[in-house]
């Protein structure tokens, strides 16, 4: 009977370790329906712990005003805005593998789309704290929404990249939040389901909206992924390209810079995903979820980061290239002196980036490497690292000296508050990560049931049977089939 | 056509009563909207909108309700308005500042009763309205939180008050009865006021054997005594350096420290002002040790060593044909004095050498040149003499020896701080305790009036009646113009009265007056006017005699020059001997030179800092290291037995083998156990920490004070203490863009360089014509009516640093205290930005730049469009402004501005904040007492209440003083005429500048000065970063220096 049986290995299997729809369920949701564990507790302590002293060093800096940042009157902008910078490039991830590689038809991202997305949406929450809490008088930053107000023709000045910022990333995280939600609904209305306790059924019953998995609400759920992949596309590529224009609009040698766009989102790609592989490497582990995040998963995103890696670097080789090629003395100053010259005063802050950047991720054009879970998590750590740097060296190292040299300083180090209010946001971020993995399943369990091949592991699994029999015990069974 | 009826049910279709009930009813359940019928509205139980609607107004009610409460403050108007006095209409009273004998007549700005700002008097012929920084900031002494209050007697247990002047009259009485005929002495610093002098001499009069001793710590007794020997006149002549086509000065700050710099600031500005049409200036050379501010503008400079000081006065007077043998010197200071007799015998009678030297035979020397080169009578005027110093300090050291012997019955002191000033100061301190009754006329108990037995608080000029005569025959009058905030006494009162004359100072100085003028309304004409001066300048020589001058050929040829290194001591611009010391405004203000701030410093020069450390200012890599943290080494300096400890400074352009203190810091009360020291409570509290004493490195020769060291070790520390300074970097690398300089010999060759320089880089955007239409991909606006504009001549400024204390008065700049600004969070609106280039290992090619820097009101200003709330935008008029309630402090702004002068508001500096109580705070940016200081009720009197206080967290710049635009728009339309600049609208950094440097007006206006200045000078003109196409209000004049060669960017490429 062997000639029956004939498999293509083309693709490994997406989902591993031979799932039932059935394990799914349960093995996605035991993490939510169980105690939180031991480690979970610690973790989310320690993340209270951080976003504490992350509220006390916003509150001394609202009290007692900026000057508790070492920013100066030079360097207008230092840790705040390379925060702001990284954590909205991180949050960039999620919604790439959820529209765009929806509209890809990339099976594989259903395994992490979840937690990547709602990585995107905590990232952004943490990145907007920055340009609010950076304002000298934050209690007046409602004067930067367009609204018909009683201070006569006062509007916003619609000139500034800093209101494009407003729009663009509260477009962002509106639109990034509902396509979260609205992926999370059947998994809700299945915790709902399964629920024992009434606090559960109640609370779960209320966050599904009603879903009761009739196939009217699959269409329109469908519709709707559809709809908000469409618009969350054309996202991807603007948010970042307009937090570039921050600096892009600006007359400064080092940030005025026309390449800024695309480079921007190619490097909020690059670190985003990076994120994502830190954060996925552990959840898995921790979660148990190595059959759903396979190796195949961690691979083909180090594949897009050492392309999106690639993508920056030569992004910063057009930069000097300019830099040389204008013959702008200022430009060459800014990118000559600031950056490539070591021994400037902050000069070690390019070599950081570069090798963190470019040089470093160049190790997964090896599969050996990209394959090895803790190369790849080691990477993660590294390339988002190197990602803060280029946003420091982009920020600080362009404005430290500029124009006029007698203004030149030098943005020391930080003071303890500008580094609590860097450690609050991870605080809140993983105070966030953590409450999602415990309330809410890390992985679409509705989406990857799509993906599993249940009924050709079926018709593999009967294949077996069949080719142990005899054909005649084969034609038996098949005439007596009911 | 028929109509059809289409029916869904059996009772629409019969139309049955059921139906029609159902139909009319929109909801199928009752809705809960209890007895709406029965009850009227009001008794509603609140229906389903109704609540939301309630919801809401509560929500607003309470918290309209919690965040309204404003504290009601009341303001009282005038019951009856004193006549020529409206509510907030400033007016101007002409008075005269006087400190340690300085004499500059000002005009006190009051508004509502308190002087908040002083400005030039242009009545004077000698000032023509120009200020110094000291003199702009007097205003704040006025309200110093340290000031002696009432008068005390000071007793073990501290100062005790006395509460009554009668009280105080009675017990000096007593004292005085039972001195047992010791004479009485006074101790005044030079007294320039005639009134005063009379009193003296009337006291003295009523009491044998008393004597008038007049000390200056910054005595020019060398000066006085040779020009006794010289021309029988124990004075200072009046010096003209506007006559002067050469000018060299032998060590002489005469631009910043030296005499009476105000007036030879506007002097030697005359001759630095270049006509382009033929452009010629003076030429400068200075002989010096360190680089002073003046040297800073000098045409070529040449240091030598302190000790080499009688030698260059020699080599001087040989080259010009002067009875002396040239001794020996380095190459190049031969070359220099060469250089400098070529000019000076070349322009016979248009020369002027003056010298710094306190020493009798330097200034012989110096006068004999001055005889050879024809400068007696023409830039050296004895027409008129100048008596802002008298003080001869033998004098005071005969004083010393009298006090320790007990010669001295009672001693009287005025004006003078002799603990802090002296040199051998312990002496003086001995000679205090051993003289029976001691008072001080004093504003605060300082060193001196702590250890005197009797303290009485002296009024401050400014609430004072007066006179001085800084020059003989240039009077200029003092009027009080505030009450006396405190119960002070003037000195002249208690002369008075101890003297048995009953009459008030104030009477008496009417008198007096009204007597020497002939008629009250002369007296009257003359304190409306502040000056009385000669109608005809006095001009003339004096006759002069050599007999002298061997002698100090001899003594200077026998000097011994020093190989090792010398200790040089010097004033800062700021602080001179200190009288002003607890002057926020004044210790944050940056040195000319080395731009630090509220500390004193050794300067070295960068081949010591080479030599000793291995540090190499040259390299890019080391001075970069260097100069970006603000911590830097300490050393121990053993100069004559005595040590200093001071951070230091490396600096190029000082002498190799120098090192340089300066004075006026440091200032300490008796009690230097940290529990008792009372020097917060006593000098001020912000003089607490602020730099070291150098006084007593200074030493005495036998008959003046030296101010220099031969011979000093250093010895290493490893401390490191930190220098706040507001600029680090140094050399504008270059940029022609934000500086641009030339030689004369260069502008008389090519005039159009610059021009033509622009013409080709604007080429492509328009050309110079069309380059703000053209340079940009939007519309362009027409700019009718008014629009400012400013020029700045870098050929004038010398850096004096008036401008930025008058900028700080007028428009309520805060005060941040030392620690912010070594945070780079100085607030000062005008900076003089100041560049070196040269070789840092050979001083003498160092030279240097001095660029005033604010806010450029740029027509396509970068800030603007950044601001996300536009809280900074443009005026019709040009002005870049700011509207402070409406930013909220993102600091893209400041980012974005392509100068770097927009200053953010980092903490609380003026407790204009919405958050009460966080000025006080500990751990990060923790702000000095200075700061909190500055806050102080009876500080906060200087505010201008025509300019808002900036709270914290937004962003603030210089406004072009847009309130005195107002000002003078509404002055100009109530007399229904054109405005008129330099009589409505003036700014006051324009107003401070003892140069001119700065002119201001309506570029739109075809008379108006500033477009005079722009049409007149289109060769130096140009915009600093001008392709940015940013398209500033502020033009620059490019600075043209009468050398040879501009020297190269100060570090390696």
């Amino acid at each position: 009977m062997a000639l029956l049986k004939y498999e293509s290995q083309v693709r490994p299997p997406l989902v591993a370790g031979d799932k039932h729809y059935h394990d799914v369920t349960e093995d996605i949701l035991r993490p939510v329906e169980s105690n939180p564990t031991m480690l979970w507790w610690v973790g989310f302590i320690g993340a209270l712990a951080l976003l504490g002293f992350g509220v006390f060093s916003i509150y001394r800096e609202v009290v007692y005003g900026v000057g508790q940042w070492n920013i100066n009157r030079t360097v207008g902008w230092g840790w705040d805005i390379t925060n702001f910078v990284w954590w909205i490039g991180i949050g960039h991830a999620g919604t790439l593998i959820s529209a765009i590689l929806l509209l890809f038809r990339q099976g594989w991202r259903t395994g992490v789309n979840r937690a990547a997305e709602a990585m995107t949406i905590f990232a952004v929450i943490c990145a907007g704290q920055f340009p609010i809490w950076h304002m000298g008088r934050v209690w007046m930053g409602f004067f930067v929404l367009p609204y018909p107000n009683t201070r006569g023709v006062l509007w916003p000045n619609f000139n500034s990249a800093l209101l494009w910022d407003v729009f663009a990333i509260s477009t962002y995280f509106t639109v990034s939040l509902l396509f979260w939600y609205t992926g999370l609904l059947p998994d809700l209305a299945s915790i709902r389901d399964r629920a024992r306790l009434k606090w559960r059924k109640f609370f779960y019953g209320v966050c599904a909206f009603g879903w009761s998995g009739s196939t009217k609400h699959w269409q329109r759920h469908e519709a709707l992924a559809l709809v908000l992949a469409g618009l969350s596309t054309p996202l991807v590529l603007s948010v970042h390209t307009i937090v570039s224009f921050d600096f892009a609009t600006s007359v400064i040698p080092g940030w005025h810079t026309t390449i800024f766009p695309p480079y921007f989102v190619a490097g909020a790609i690059f670190s985003g995903f990076a994120m994502v592989q830190s954060l996925l490497i552990i959840s898995r582990k921790v979660l148990k979820l190595e059959e759903y995040i396979t190796i195949e998963h961690i691979d083909v995103m180090n594949k897009i980061i050492v392309l999106t890696g690639s993508i920056v670097g030569c992004a910063y080789l057009t930069e000097l290239f300019i830099a040389w090629y204008s013959q702008n003395k200022f430009e060459g100053w800014a990118f000559m002196q600031n950056r490539v010259n070591l021994f400037s005063p902050l000069g070690w802050s390019y070599y950081i980036m570069m090798s963190c950047n470019v040089l470093s991720p160049q190790i997964f054009w090896f599969r050996k490497m990209r394959r090895s879970v803790v190369v790849t998590f080691f990477m993660s750590v590294i390339v988002n690292i190197g990602m803060w740097f280029e946003r420091f060296v982009i920020i600080v190292t362009s404005i430290y000296r500029d124009y006029v040299p007698s203004s030149w300083t030098v943005y020391y180090s930080p003071s303890i508050y500008e580094v609590g209010f860097y450690l609050g946001t991870f605080g809140l971020f993983f105070t966030c990560y953590f409450l999602f993995s415990k309330f809410f399943p890390v992985i679409a369990v509705a989406e990857i049931k799509n993906i599993l091949k249940r009924s050709g592991e079926n018709y593999k699994a009967k294949m077996g049977e069949a080719e142990a029999e005899t054909p005649e015990e084969f034609a038996h069974e098949m005439a007596h089939a009911h | 056509m028929v109509v059809k009826k289409h029916w869904q049910s059996f009772g629409e279709l019969t139309g049955s009563d059921s139906f029609k009930a159902s139909s009319e009813k929109e909801f199928a359940e009752e809705l809960p909207q209890e007895g709406i019928d029965s009850k009227g509205i009001l008794d509603l139980k609140s229906p389903r909108r109704d609540f939301l609607k309630y919801l809401g107004f509560s929500t607003a009610a309470a918290a309209l309700a919690a965040s309204c409460e404003i504290p009601v403050k009341k303001a009282i108007p005038y019951l009856n308005k004193p006549e020529n006095m409206a509510p907030g209409v400033a007016d101007y009273y002409a008075t005269t500042y006087t400190s340690g004998g300085d004499v500059v007549p000002i005009l006190a700005k009051v508004r509502d009763g308190r002087p908040i700002k002083i400005e030039g008097n242009e009545l004077s012929s000698l000032t023509k309205g120009g200020t110094s920084a000291r003199v702009q900031a007097s205003v704040l002494d006025l309200y110093d939180t340290a000031r002696l209050r009432f008068p005390v007697q000071m007793t073990s247990n501290g100062p005790q008050q006395i509460t009554s002047f009668d009280a105080f009259d009675k017990m000096i009485a007593g004292a005085m009865g039972s001195l047992g005929g010791a004479p009485v002495v006074i101790l005044t610093s030079s007294i320039t006021s005639p009134t005063t002098r009379q009193i003296i001499s009337e006291f003295l009069a009523k009491n044998a054997g008393s004597r008038h001793v007049q000390y200056d710590a910054d005595s020019f007794s060398g000066m006085m005594l040779a020009n006794e020997a010289c021309y029988g006149k124990k004075a200072i002549p009046a010096y003209q350096f506007d006559n002067a086509k050469v000018i060299v000065s032998l060590g002489a700050d005469f631009l910043g420290t030296w005499l009476t710099p105000v007036e030879f600031a506007r002097q030697y500005s005359k001759g630095r002002k270049i006509d382009e049409k033929n452009p010629e200036m003076s030429m400068h050379y200075q002989f010096e040790s360190m680089l002073s501010t003046t040297g800073g503008s000098a045409d070529e400079r040449f240091v030598h060593r302190p000790t080499e000081t009688g030698a260059v006065a020699l080599a001087l007077l040989a080259a010009v044909g002067g009875n002396a043998t040239a001794p020996a010197l380095g190459d190049k200071l031969k070359f220099g004095v060469n250089e400098a007799a070529k000019s000076l015998l070349g322009n016979k009678g248009k020369g002027l050498v003056v010298s710094g030297s306190n020493d009798v035979h330097v200034q012989t020397v110096v006068n004999s040149i001055n005889e050879m080169i024809g400068a007696n009578g023409s830039t050296v005027n004895w027409g008129t003499t100048v008596q802002t110093r008298q003080g001869i300090d033998s004098d005071f050291e005969s004083l010393v020896a009298d006090l320790n012997a007990g010669k001295v019955g009672a001693l009287l002191v005025y004006g003078v701080n002799p603990v802090y000033t002296h040199y051998a100061a312990d002496k003086f301190k001995a000679g205090l305790q051993k003289t029976k009754l001691t008072v001080s006329f004093n504003d605060r108990i300082d060193e001196t009036t702590e250890l005197c037995k009797y303290a009485i608080p002296a009024p401050h000029f400014l609430e004072s009646w007066g006179d001085a005569e800084g020059k003989t025959g240039y009077f200029s009058l003092m009027q009080p113009t505030i009450a006396p905030l405190f119960l002070t006494r003037p000195f002249e009162d208690s002369l008075l009265r101890w003297s048995g004359n009953n009459t008030e100072y104030e009477n008496y100085f009417k008198q007096y007056w009204t007597g020497k003028l002939g008629a009250v309304e002369a007296y009257q004409k003359a304190l409306q006017d502040g000056v009385i001066e000669p109608s005809v300048p006095s001009a003339g020589g004096a006759t002069y005699n050599g007999g002298k001058l061997a002698e100090s050929v001899a003594a200077l040829s026998s000097r011994k020059i020093g190989t090792g290194l010398e200790l040089v001591i010097y004033q800062k611009i700021s602080m001179g001997v200190g009288y002003q010391a607890n002057n926020p405004w004044l210790l944050e203000l940056p040195d000319p030179i080395t731009k630090a701030t509220w500390d004193n410093y050794a300067i070295v020069s960068p081949e010591y800092a080479k030599k000793t450390w291995n540090l190499d200012l040259a390299n890019r890599r080391q001075a970069d290291k260097y100069e970006v943290y603000p911590e830097k080494k300490v050393v121990s300096i053993n100069a004559g037995g005595k040590k200093l400890e001071l951070p230091v400074l490396i600096f190029p352009g000082i002498h190799n083998d120098v090192v340089a203190v300066a004075v006026g810091f440091g200032r300490q009360s008796a009690a230097q156990d940290k529990t008792q020291d009372k020097t917060r409570d006593y000098i001020g509290r912000a003089v607490v920490g602020a730099g070291v004493n150098a006084f007593p490195l200074t030493s005495y020769n036998g008959t003046t004070i030296d101010w220099f060291v031969p011979d000093i070790t250093i010895d290493q520390t490893d401390k490191t203490y930190s220098v706040a300074q507001t600029q680090t970097h140094s050399s504008y690398e270059g940029r022609d863009e934000v500086v641009k300089e030339m030689t004369l010999e260069d502008f008389k060759k090519s005039p159009q360089e610059i021009l033509d320089e622009r013409a080709k880089a604007l080429k492509p955007f328009g050309g110079l014509e069309n380059f703000e239409k053209e340079g940009t991909l939007f519309p362009y606006y027409d700019k009718p009516g008014i629009h400012w504009g400013m020029s700045i001549d870098l050929n004038s400024c010398i850096g004096c640093g008036a401008c930025a204390i008058a900028c700080h008065a007028e428009n309520n700049v805060p005060v941040v205290g030392k620690s912010e600004v070594m945070r780079f969070h100085d607030m000062h609106w005008m900076r003089i930005d100041r560049y070196f280039s040269g070789d840092p290992m050979d001083p003498d090619s160092v030279q240097t730049v001095f660029m005033p820097m604010l806010c450029q009101h740029c027509d396509n200003a970068p800030c603007e469009n950044v601001c996300p709330v536009s809280a900074t935008n443009h005026s019709s008029e040009g002005l870049n402004q700011m509207a402070y309630n409406r930013c909220i402090g993102t600091k893209y702004c400041a980012n974005n501005c392509p100068y770097k002068v927009r200053r953010f508001n980092w903490a609380d500096y003026t407790g204009a904040d919405s958050f009460p109580d966080n000025q006080v705070f500990t751990g990060v940016g923790k702000l000095d007492d200075s700061v909190i200081m500055m806050n102080d009720d009876l500080t906060r009197m200087v505010l201008n209440p025509d300019v808002v206080v900036r709270a914290r967290g937004v962003m603030e710049k210089c406004s072009f003083c847009v309130q005195r635009l107002q000002e003078g728009k509404l002055k100009a339309k109530k007399e229904n005429r054109p405005l008129k600049d330099m009589e409505d609208v003036r700014t006051a950094c324009q107003q401070a500048c003892p140069t001119e440097a700065i002119v201001f007006g309506n570029v739109n206006d075809g008379t108006s000065r500033i477009r005079q200045m722009r049409e007149g000078n289109p060769e130096r003109l140009y915009y600093a970063l001008e392709d940015l196409h940013v398209i500033p209000n502020v033009n620059y004049l490019a600075k043209i220096r009468n050398t040879e060669k501009i020297s190269d960017s100060i570090t390696e490429s």
